[in-house]
C-alpha cells in the first residue's frame, strides 16, 4: 500500500489542472458514448503518483461516476457496461486505499459516502438498495490499519450522526472484530474501539433523525434491535479485552463511558469490571472507572462508600499532566455538589485543591481557585477557612497532607493561606481569581465549564487580547547582559 | 402689653409660690382706670377643661363690643340708609379715589393730573374745534419758551452789574459836598453825572457788542477750519522721518536678545540629587504599577488610623499629617500656580506624555532637570544630542573600560578605532546589514550599532523613525540568527555580542517603546506558536534569549504587563511541559529559571513552575533505588533512567571540583558530565535560595519550602565537592525556617463600624384632640377651606341678620320719629281747631248775650 503523494509545486499548478481535469470530464460526460479510454485514464490518475493532486481526481471521478451511476451505464450486461463496472469496483478500491492518506482521506470519506448515496438510488443490477458492502470495505480497511487513521475516522464519524450509516456499521462491526484477543493485535484493537466510539446513540441523534440516503427512511431506525446489536457488540469486547495495555483499557472505558453505558440492558454486570479498573490501576483509568462508578450510582443505585476518598487521592500533582483532567474536576464537582456532606471531608478537598493550585500549571490553577470559592459557596459552615475570628495565634498549617483519609485529614482546623499566597500569583488571571477571599464571596457559582476545556494557550492568546498598552520599560540602562540591580543571570552564568 | 401681662401672671406665680401673706386681699392687683367695670364683663363658662386647647372666649365685654359693632354699621349702613333714595348724592370719581396718604404715589397723582387735562379738552372742544393750531404753547412772561432760546444772550451780563454803583468821586462829590465848587449847579453837575453815565453805559454795551460778534466770527472760521485742522495733525502723527543709521544701531541694542539663556551650571552635588528624585519618581511608579488594581496598599493601610469610632462622619477629618497626601483642595503653589496638593493623581494623569518625555531624555542621554521636563524643547534636546554626536567617542571609552576591566584584550578604548566610519547609512536590507557586520569584530560591532542609531536618530529626521523600528528588527533578527545555530566554539562570543548589544537595544527601545515592543511581542507570539505545536520539546536558544531581553528593557514587576506577562506564561508553559533529557535541556531549564528570578525580583511574585523545576533538578541528583519513588511533578520522571540523571555513580570522585558557574557551552551540549552534574546541582541549589527568599515574606511560604526539605535531605552529599555542601546547608536552612513559618489563620480585614443610620427628624403637627382622617396634601387643603368657607359664611350670615335688624332698628325709629311728628302736627291741629272753636263759641256766647 503505498501512500499516494502528490506534490504540487504552486497552486497555479494546482488550479490548471482542476481546469484541465473539469474539461475532460465535462467532453467525457458529454460524449454519447462513454469513452472507456478516458475512463480508464482517469482511473489511473488516482492509481499512478502523478503531479495531479489526487483530491482533485477523486472529486473529477465523483462527478463521473454520479452521472454514469444516473444514466445507469453502468448496469447492463453488454460489454460496454461491464467494463465501466468494473473500472467502477476499481475506482472504489483505490478510494478506500486513500482512506489511510491523512492528507485525502477528508475527500476520499466524503467521495464514498457521495457515491454511497448515489448507488443507493441508482442500485446496479445483481445488488438491492443500500450498498452495505462498500461500507464494510471502508471499515475493514479502517480497522486494518497499522496507525490509527485520526482525520479519517473523524471525517467518517460525521457520517454516522446518520442513522442509515450508524445502523450499518453497527452490523457490520460485528462481524469485523478482530480474530485474536485484543491484547495480541492492540492497533487494531485500538481501530475498532475508535470506531464503536464513533456510533453514537445519544437522544440527540436519535431525535435529529438524519438518514443519508434517502429511501432509508422507509424503514426506520429501530431502537430496541439496535440497542441489542450494541449488546452484543460490547460482550464481544468484554470477552476479547482482558489484560489489554494500560492505553486500550482507557479506550475501552472512554467506549464503555461515552457511547455505552447508557444502552447496555444490565449495566450492573460493569461493576466487577470498573471495580477491577478503579482499584489496580491509577491515573486517568481510575478516573474513567469512577466516572463508570458514578453513572452506576446514579442509574443503578450500586452503593460505594470509599467513593470520596478515591476521589480524593486523585488529586495529586501529576493529574495536571493525565489527559482526562477536565473529566475529573467535573467529577469531582458532581461528586461535590450535594450540601449534605460533612464539613471535615469537604474541607479536605477545598485544602488539596488549594495546595495543588500551587503546583499546578496557570489553567488550572484557576479552575481550582474557583471551584474552592464554589465548594466555599455550598458548604456556608467552611468559611471558617478564610475567616476566622481576629483572637487566634498564629499557627502552622494542621492540615496533613499525606493523609490518604480526607476526614482524618484535620484539614476543618486550617485556613487557606494558599489563596493568600496565589494572590502573588506571577499571571495576573490566578491573582485576581485568588483575591475572592478578601473582599465578601459571590452570590453566585463560578461555572467551571468554561474554564475546563482552556489551555495554557488560549491564556497567552487571552493575555495578547487584553488591551493593557502601556509599554513600560526599564529606567535603568542596562550597560551589558546583567540587569543594574537583582542580576541573577550573571551571578550564576558564566556566559560572558 | 402681653409682656407685661406675662410678666403679671409671673409675678403672680412668683407670689404664689413663695409668700402667701395672711391677708388674702394682699395680693389683689389696684384697679386700674382701663380696667372696664365688671358688670360690663361677661365670661363664658366652660364645662370641661380640655388639656392643650386654647380657648380664646372664655370671657368678653358683649356690651363694648356690640356697641363697636353700633358704631360701624351706623358709619356704614347709616349712611348708605340715609341717602337712601336721594338724587343729591356726592361721587368720587378721582382715579384712586380709595387710597390715601402714602399710596398716593407719583403715578397716580399724574393719571390724576392726565385725566384733568383730558376731561379739560372734552370740555373746550366745542369752542376750539376750528382752532388749526391746537397745540398748547408753554410761554414765560409771554414770550414762547422757543423764543427765549433763539434769542438768548450768551454773554453774561455780571459784568454789568458791578458798574451800576455809582464811582466814588461821584458820591464824594455828591453826597458829601465836595471841594467846595458850589459854583456849578446841583442841577446841571446831576445832569452832567447821568450823560455821563449813559454814555459809558452806551460805550459799554458797544464794546461788548464788537466783543461778541468778533466771538462770533472766530468761532464760524474755527468751525470751517476745524476738519482740516484734524486731518493734518493725523497725517502729520503717521509719518515718521526715516530712521538714520544711528537710530538703528540704537533700536538694534536695545531690541536684540542678548545670547540665549544657558541653564545654569549644576554642581555635582545637587546633580546627583536631581537624578536620586528622579529615580525615586520612577521607582514609585514602578511600585504602584507592581500593584494589582484592588490589592491592598500596604503603606497606606499601614498609614492610616486602626481605630475609627463609630461616631466618625467620614468627613475626612483624620489625624493632623495625614491630610497633605489625601485631599485634592484647590490651592495654590508658591510660583502662584494654581494646583492642587495630590501629587499621586496629578502624576497618574500626566504620566503618559510624561513617560514619553522621560524615555525621549533618556535615550538620548542623561539627566535633565525635572524642572526642564515641562518647558522641554526641541532645540534643547538637538543641541544636546549635537553635544553627544561631538563627543561620542570619549564618552563611550571609559564605560566600556570600567566594564571589562577583567578583560585585558578588551581595553583598548574604541575610540582609537579609526577602521570604522563615523557615519553609517542604516542598510537597507537583512543581508546588507549582516554584511556589515560581519565584516568586523564583536566590539566594533556594538560601536557600528551605535554610530548607526547616532546617524539616524528620530530627532534629527522624520524618516528616522522607521529607519529605527527597522534597524530594531534587523537586530532581533541577527540575534535570532546567532543563537539559533550555535555551537559550542562561539557561543560565549555571543553572549558577549549580547553584552556589548545590550545597552544599544535599551536606547531603541526606549526611542518608540510601543513600535519596538510590539515588535518584540511579534517575534515571541511566533515563538510561542512554533512551541505550541509540540510542547514537549525545549524553544531554540534565542527564544531563551529574547526572555533575557525581556528582563533587561522592560519593567517586569509590573502586575499586568504587554510584554512581560505573555513572556510569564509561555515561560511557565516551557517550564512544565517540556521533557528534560538532556544536558541542553537542563541548563535550558535553569537559564529560563534565573530569568525568570530576574522578573520577579522585585515584584516578588509566585512562580510555581520554578519551584516544580528546581525540585525536579534535585530530584534528577538523587540516586534511588528502582523500587522507591518519589514524588515530583512532571516533566520529571518519577522512576526509570531519567529520573536519575544527574545523580553521581557511586564510584565517582568529584570532591576535588572547584565551584564553578554555569558554562554557556553547557546550553549547546547534550552529553552529561559528572562536572556539569556538580555545577547544575550546586546552582540548582543557590538558586533555591533566592527563590525562597523572593517569597520570603509572603504569607504561605512554607507551602514552597516544605517540598524541597524531603528532597534536599535525600541528597548523597559525601560524593560532592565542599562548597556544594556549604550551598546545601544554606538551602536547607533558609527551607527549614520558611516551613517552620506560623501563621495566623485567615480573617476578614476588620471593617470600621457602620455608623447609624441619620434619619430625618419628623415633625408631627401639635395634638389638638381632633381625629382627621388621612388625607392627601391637595385633599387635606381643600377640606380645610371649605371648613373655613363654612365657617365665614356662618360669620357672614350672622353678619346679615345683625345688619337687617340694625336697618330695622333704623326704620323703626324713622317711623316712630314721624309717628311722633304727626301726633305733634295732630295735636297741634287739634289745639289750633279748639282754640278756634273756643273762640268761636266765645263769640257766639257774646252773640247770645248780645239778644238776650
Amino acid at each position: 500500500m503505498k501512500p499516494l503523494t502528490v506534490k504540487v509545486n504552486d497552486d497555479t499548478g494546482k488550479s490548471l489542472a482542476k481546469k484541465k481535469l473539469q474539461s475532460k470530464a465535462n467532453s467525457l460526460l458529454n460524449a454519447e458514448q462513454v469513452d472507456i479510454k478516458t475512463l480508464k485514464g482517469f482511473v489511473q490518475l488516482l492509481n499512478t503518483p502523478d503531479n495531479m493532486p489526487a483530491g482533485e481526481v477523486m472529486n473529477t471521478l465523483e462527478v463521473i461516476f454520479k452521472n454514469l451511476l444516473k444514466r445507469k451505464a453502468i448496469d447492463g450486461t453488454e460489454k460496454q457496461g461491464l467494463k465501466i463496472k468494473k473500472l467502477y469496483e476499481e475506482t472504489w478500491l483505490l478510494l478506500i486505499e486513500n482512506l489511510l492518506v491523512d492528507s485525502q482521506c477528508s475527500v476520499a470519506v466524503k467521495v464514498c459516502m457521495q457515491l454511497i448515496k448515489v448507488e443507493a438510488k441508482h442500485p446496479i443490477a445483481p445488488n438491492k438498495g443500500w450498498p452495505t458492502y462498500w461500507i464494510r470495505g471502508m471499515l475493514e480497511t479502517l480497522i486494518n490499519s497499522d496507525t490509527t487513521p485520526t482525520t479519517a475516522l473523524a471525517n467518517y464519524g460525521k457520517y454516522c450522526k446518520n442513522l442509515d450509516v450508524l445502523e450499518i456499521t453497527l452490523t457490520q462491526l460485528k462481524s469485523l472484530v478482530p480474530d485474536e484477543d485484543f491484547k495480541d493485535s492492540p492497533i487494531k484493537a485500538m481501530n475498532f474501539l475508535s470506531i464503536v466510539n464513533l456510533l453514537d446513540m445519544g437522544k440527540s441523534v436519535l431525535s435529529t433523525a438524519d438518514y443519508h440516503v434517502e429511501s432509508a427512511k422507509k424503514q426506520t431506525f429501530n431502537y430496541e434491535l439496535n440497542r441489542k446489536r450494541l449488546n452484543n457488540l460490547w460482550a464481544t469486547i468484554m470477552a476479547k479485552g482482558n489484560e489489554v495495555d494500560e492505553k486500550l483499557h482507557r479506550q475501552i472505558l472512554v467506549v464503555l463511558l461515552e457511547r455505552v453505558i447508557n444502552h447496555l440492558n444490565d449495566p450492573i454486570q460493569l461493576t466487577d469490571f470498573l471495580m477491577d479498573s478503579l482499584h489496580q490501576f491509577d491515573g486517568p483509568i481510575a478516573l474513567l472507572a469512577l466516572q463508570g462508578i458514578f453513572t452506576l450510582m446514579q442509574k443503578q443505585n450500586i452503593t460505594y462508600p470509599d467513593v470520596y476518598e478515591k476521589l480524593y487521592n486523585m488529586f495529586y500533582p501529576r493529574m495536571f499532566h493525565n489527559k482526562y483532567k477536565a473529566r475529573l474536576f467535573y467529577l469531582a464537582d458532581i461528586f461535590l455538589t450535594s450540601t449534605h456532606l460533612p464539613e471535615n471531608l469537604v474541607a479536605a478537598f477545598v485544602k488539596r485543591l488549594a495546595r495543588l493550585a500551587l503546583q499546578s500549571p496557570t489553567e488550572d490553577a484557576v479552575i481550582m481557585i474557583r471551584f474552592v470559592c464554589n465548594l466555599l459557596l455550598r458548604h456556608t459552615g467552611l468559611q471558617k477557612l478564610i475567616r476566622a475570628s481576629h483572637a487566634v495565634d498564629e499557627v502552622s498549617d494542621p492540615y496533613n497532607q499525606t493523609e490518604t483519609d480526607p476526614v482524618k485529614s484535620e484539614a476543618i482546623n486550617s485556613s487557606l493561606w494558599e489563596i493568600t499566597l496565589l494572590q502573588k500569583h506571577v499571571v495576573p488571571e490566578v491573582a485576581n481569581a485568588a483575591r475572592f477571599i478578601n473582599s465578601s464571596l459571590p452570590v453566585m457559582e463560578f461555572d467551571l465549564a468554561p474554564l475546563l476545556d482552556r489551555k495554557e494557550c488560549n491564556i497567552f492568546d487571552d493575555e495578547l487580547q487584553s488591551k493593557a498598552k502601556q509599554f513600560a520599560l526599564n529606567y535603568e540602562r542596562p550597560t551589558n547582559l546583567a540587569l543594574p540591580k537583582n542580576q541573577f543571570v550573571t551571578k550564576y552564568w558564566d556566559l560572558i | 402689653m402681653v409682656a407685661k401681662g406675662k410678666k403679671a401672671s409671673a409675678d403672680a406665680v412668683y407670689a404664689k409660690k413663695t409668700t402667701r401673706s395672711a391677708n388674702p386681699f394682699d395680693n389683689s392687683t389696684a384697679q386700674s382706670s382701663k380696667r372696664g367695670n365688671p358688670f360690663d364683663v361677661h365670661v363664658n363658662k366652660e364645662k370641661f377643661k380640655i388639656l392643650g386647647r386654647i380657648c380664646k372666649h372664655d370671657r368678653g365685654m358683649p356690651g363694648v363690643s356690640r356697641a363697636k359693632a353700633l358704631q360701624k354699621r351706623a358709619q356704614t349702613l347709616g349712611q348708605q340708609f340715609a341717602v337712601k333714595h336721594k338724587t343729591n348724592r356726592f361721587k368720587d370719581n378721582r382715579i384712586g379715589k380709595h387710597l390715601s396718604g402714602d399710596q398716593l404715589t407719583e403715578s397716580v397723582m399724574n393719571a390724576r393730573y392726565l385725566a384733568e387735562k383730558m376731561s379739560q379738552v372734552r370740555s373746550n372742544q366745542k369752542a376750539e374745534k376750528f382752532n388749526l393750531n391746537d397745540d398748547e404753547l408753554l410761554t414765560h412772561r409771554g414770550q414762547t419758551l422757543e423764543e427765549i432760546e433763539q434769542y438768548r444772550d450768551e454773554r453774561s451780563d455780571d459784568e454789568e452789574l458791578d458798574d451800576e454803583a455809582l464811582d466814588a468821586d461821584f458820591t464824594a462829590a455828591a453826597h458829601f459836598g465836595g471841594e467846595g465848587d458850589s459854583a456849578q449847579d446841583r442841577q446841571a453837575a446831576i445832569d452832567e453825572m447821568i450823560v455821563e453815565q449813559k454814555r459809558r453805559k452806551n460805550e459799554i454795551a458797544k464794546e461788548k457788542d464788537e466783543v461778541y460778534d468778533l466771538t462770533e466770527k472766530l468761532d464760524a472760521n474755527y468751525k470751517l477750519l476745524l476738519p482740516l485742522v484734524a486731518k493734518v495733525t493725523k497725517d502729520e502723527q503717521d509719518a515718521k522721518p526715516p530712521p538714520d543709521a544711528y537710530d538703528k544701531l540704537l533700536k538694534e541694542m536695545i531690541f536684540e536678545p542678548r545670547g540665549s539663556v544657558a541653564d545654569k551650571l549644576i554642581n555635582p552635588d545637587e546633580l546627583a540629587k536631581q537624578e536620586a528624585a528622579r529615580l525615586e519618581k520612577l521607582e514609585n511608579e514602578r511600585l504602584r504599577r507592581m500593584r494589582a488594581d484592588g490589592e491592598e496598599d500596604e503603606e497606606a493601610s499601614v498609614a492610616k488610623p486602626k481605630h475609627r469610632s463609630a461616631d466618625d462622619l467620614d468627613d475626612g477629618y483624620f489625624l493632623a499629617g495625614e491630610d497633605d497626601e489625601g485631599d485634592d483642595t484647590l490651592a495654590y503653589d508658591l510660583d502662584g500656580n494654581l494646583g492642587t496638593h495630590l501629587n499621586g493623581k496629578k502624576e497618574a494623569v500626566l504620566k503618559g506624555d510624561e513617560n514619553e518625555d522621560d524615555d525621549d531624555k533618556e535615550g538620548e542621554e542623561e539627566e535633565e532637570e525635572d524642572s526642564d521636563e515641562e518647558s522641554d524643547s526641541e532645540v534643547d534636546n538637538l543641541s544636546d544630542l549635537k553635544e553627544s554626536e561631538s563627543e561620542s567617542e570619549p564618552e563611550e571609552a571609559p564605560k566600556a573600560s570600567k566594564k571589562k576591566a577583567k578583560k585585558s584584550a578588551d581595553t583598548i578604548p574604541a575610540s582609537l578605532d579609526t577602521s570604522i566610519p563615523f557615519t553609517i547609512k542604516m542598510p537597507k536590507t537583512y543581508e546588507d546589514f549582516t554584511e556589515l557586520l560581519s565584516k568586523h569584530a564583536t566590539a566594533q560591532k556594538a560601536i557600528i550599532i551605535e554610530r548607526i542609531i547616532k546617524c539616524n536618530h528620530p530627532k534629527l529626521e522624520g524618516v528616522n523613525r522607521e529607519n529605527v523600528v527597522k534597524l530594531y528588527s534587523f537586530l532581533l533578527q541577527y540575534l535570532k540568527d546567532l543563537f539559533e545555530d550555535a555551537s559550542e566554539q562561539d557561543i560565549r562570543e555571543h553572549f558577549q555580542l549580547l553584552s556589548k548589544l545590550m545597552p544599544y537595544l535599551y536606547e531603541l527601545t526606549q526611542l518608540n517603546p510601543e513600535r519596538m515592543s510590539n515588535t518584540l511581542l511579534e517575534v515571541i507570539k511566533e515563538k510561542y506558536e512554533e512551541f505550541r505545536k509540540n510542547h514537549k520539546m525545549y524553544p531554540s536558544l534565542d527564544t531563551l534569549v529574547y526572555f533575557k531581553l525581556v528582563a533587561n528593557l522592560y519593567s517586569t514587576s509590573d502586575f499586568r504587563h504587554p510584554v512581560v506577562t505573555p513572556c510569564f506564561i509561555f515561560i511557565q508553559h516551557v517550564l512544565s511541559r517540556s521533557r528534560v533529557r538532556t544536558r541542553q535541556e537542563i541548563s535550558m531549564g535553569l537559564f529560563l529559571v534565573t530569568v525568570v528570578l530576574e522578573f520577579v525580583s522585585q515584584s516578588k511574585r509566585l512562580v510555581p513552575a520554578v519551584f516544580n523545576f528546581l525540585q525536579g533538578i534535585v530530584h534528577m541528583s538523587i540516586p534511588k533505588r528502582d523500587v522507591e519513588q518519589l514524588e515530583i511533578t512532571p516533566p520529571f520522571e518519577r522512576d526509570g533512567p531519567l529520573s536519575k540523571l544527574l545523580a553521581l555513580p557511586a564510584n565517582t570522585e568529584s570532591t576535588k571540583l572547584e565551584p564553578q558557574q554555569l558554562q554557556p557551552t553547557d546550553l549547546v551540549t547534550q552529553t552529561i558530565t559528572p562536572d556539569f552534574k556538580v555545577r547544575a546541582l550546586d546552582t540548582s541549589l543557590l538558586l533555591i535560595k533566592e527563590a525562597l527568599q523572593l517569597v520570603e515574606e509572603h504569607v504561605g511560604a512554607c507551602y514552597l519550602a516544605q517540598p524541597f526539605l524531603a528532597l534536599l535531605s535525600r541528597l548523597p552529599l559525601e560524593s560532592y565537592p565542599e562548597h556544594v555542601h556549604q550551598h546545601h546547608k544554606d538551602a536547607t536552612e533558609l527551607a527549614e525556617k520558611l516551613a517552620a513559618q506560623k501563621m495566623k489563620p485567615l480573617a476578614p480585614a476588620e471593617k470600621k463600624p457602620k455608623a447609624l443610620r441619620l434619619l430625618e427628624p419628623r415633625f408631627e403637627a401639635v395634638y389638638d384632640d381632633k381625629r382627621r382622617p388621612k388625607m392627601s396634601k391637595a385633599k387635606e387643603e381643600r377640606a380645610k377651606l371649605l371648613h373655613k368657607i363654612k365657617r365665614e359664611k356662618k360669620g357672614a350670615i350672622r353678619e346679615i341678620r345683625r345688619d337687617t335688624s340694625f336697618v330695622q332698628m333704623l326704620r323703626l325709629k324713622q317711623t316712630l320719629q314721624s309717628d311722633k311728628e304727626r301726633h305733634e302736627k295732630v295735636k297741634r291741629i287739634y289745639q289750633e281747631a279748639s282754640v278756634q272753636q273756643g273762640e268761636l263759641n266765645e263769640l257766639s256766647r257774646a252773640k247770645k248775650k248780645k239778644k238776650f
